[in-house]
């Protein structure tokens, strides 16, 4: 039902009292920071948004290979909380291998089973927020022609990849993702 | 009161963080730590500090409420934390969460309060010892208190309607999107669902963050006072209520209003836009 890593991963979190649950879930937040883009990675999508209000910055960074895999990296910013730091690098690395349809398919259920019924009571909202963002990415690509053809690797040989450490290429690339405009004339 | 104060009333309600690092084991203090984010405790905190989480520990789990005289006498108790014990607060998003708690804690009765002056941020930029340690503390016997001081700092939605037809001082410290009502709540925050936006009738738009530095440390007592007693309108003796989504942030203003300007009669209207949003016939503004 689950990818085979994300599934590995729910059973660990199953299998821990409640204070080692929360002392994992705190050491996945500290290892958040893995799963940023490396040097000369680039990407199909990137999606980038800062939050006036909370100061959070959140990026997510979208690949899909040859063989229709995605590689999910994410960038989060300093204000950003501890459950949803670690939300990022389980579903970073459970994720990974897996199709944009797979992820899109995944029921949210299992996020109850990893961070324990206390966390999700007092933070019903944040603990679906990174798979929410993470299926809004995987999104593209089945709604927009262009991205299609990317899946192909037809548009790749076409259109400049989005290098993830140039700012002005984020920044092309979030007016690219958010101009529904665009994309229909696409 | 003055109206053109040159220092705090209270400036013994504020430690700086160079001062907390000199006490951290003194007796009689206790370190409190409250967040808005439930797990950073466990990232690491200030040694020897506790943390008390704001719905977890101080709010009743099936009224929206706060706990109980007895289980407030409890979650000292078994934080080591009796009635002369003088609580230090500190917390993230410029101590929001930490004001709250120390809101909660007055209502209470305990009156050793004060706040770290910058929190929880500020001691980290500062590169202030951090550790992992969970604290505890022998138990200690915290007597249950005999009221909440609900009527003196609380608002409840008809004397925050009172307050709006009287014309008396009512300050919205939401961000002024939410002020004006076109967005109910923060983006990306945990939505506390609400389904009208706009603001209480008459209230003054002042959001917590312009009492607060670049550094979350709190505004000089000449620029508070300009900002609350000239912008505001606020005045010494008139009754005072400040309100926002759910009461943290108002818990901010709050403890400026009182303990910085030292006005006695400001109350939080914790019921906040999360309540009057949805009370049914409850009246709303809109705009700037």
């Amino acid at each position: 039902m689950y990818p085979t890593k994300l599934n590995k991963i729910i059973h660990l979190f199953e299998t821990l009292p409640e204070d080692e649950r929360r002392e994992t879930i705190v050491s996945y937040a500290e290892n958040a920071k893995k799963q940023e883009p490396r040097k000369d990675e680039q990407f199909d999508l990137v999606d980038v948004r800062k939050d006036e209000e909370c100061m959070d910055t959140v990026g997510v960074y979208l690949h899909v290979d040859e063989n229709g895999k995605a590689q999910i990296r994410m960038t989060l910013g300093p204000e950003v909380q501890t459950l949803t730091r670690a939300m990022t690098a389980i579903l970073c690395k459970g994720l990974e291998g897996c199709t944009p349809q797979e992820i899109l398919d995944l029921p949210s259920d299992f996020v109850t089973r990893i961070v324990g019924a206390e966390l999700v009571r007092i933070r019903s909202q944040t603990i679906y927020y990174v798979l929410t963002r993470i299926k809004g990415i995987c999104s593209r690509p089945t709604q927009s022609k262009r991205m299609r053809s990317a899946r192909c690797g037809a548009l790749r040989a076409r259109r400049p990849r989005y290098p993830a450490e140039t700012t002005s290429g984020v920044k092309f690339c979030l007016f690219r993702l958010f101009s529904p405009a665009q994309d229909a004339a696409e | 009161m003055a109206t053109n104060p040159t220092q705090y009333a209270h400036p013994e309600a504020l430690v700086e963080t160079d001062w907390l690092e000199k006490h951290l084991k003194d007796e009689g203090i206790r370190i409190v730590e409250s967040n808005e984010d439930v797990l950073l405790y466990d990232t690491g905190h200030i040694p020897g500090a506790v943390h008390i989480d704001w719905r977890a520990d101080l709010q009743d789990q099936v009224i929206r409420d706060y706990i109980t005289p007895e289980k407030f006498a409890e979650l000292c108790s078994k934080n080591g934390i009796t009635p002369d014990t003088t609580c230090i607060f500190y917390g993230d998003k410029a101590n929001w969460w930490a004001c709250y708690a120390l809101w909660a804690f007055r209502l209470f009765g305990h009156e050793k309060v004060k706040v770290l002056n910058g929190g929880r941020d500020k001691w980290k930029a500062e590169g202030r010892p951090m550790t992992k340690e969970r604290s505890t503390y022998p138990r200690a016997n915290y007597s249950v208190p005999k009221k909440r001081f609900d009527k003196e700092i609380r608002a409840f939605a008809d004397e925050a309607l009172a307050q709006s037809k009287a014309k008396k001082p009512l300050i919205d410290v939401r961000s002024p999107g939410e002020f004006k009502g076109e967005v109910t709540h923060m983006p990306e925050y945990p939505q506390e669902g609400v389904l009208r936006g706009g603001h209480i009738p008459g209230a003054k738009s002042m959001p917590w963050k312009t009492a607060t530095n670049e550094d979350n440390t709190f505004k000089s007592a000449p620029e508070l006072a300009k900002i609350y007693f000239d912008q505001c309108g606020v005045k010494a003796g008139t009754d005072t209520v400040v309100y926002c989504r759910i009461g943290e942030r108002s818990s901010h203003t709050w403890f400026v209003l009182t303990y910085l300007l030292g006005l006695d009669n400001v109350r939080n209207y914790d019921g906040s836009w999360t309540e009057w949003g949805n009370k049914v016939g409850a009246p709303i503004e809109k705009g700037a």
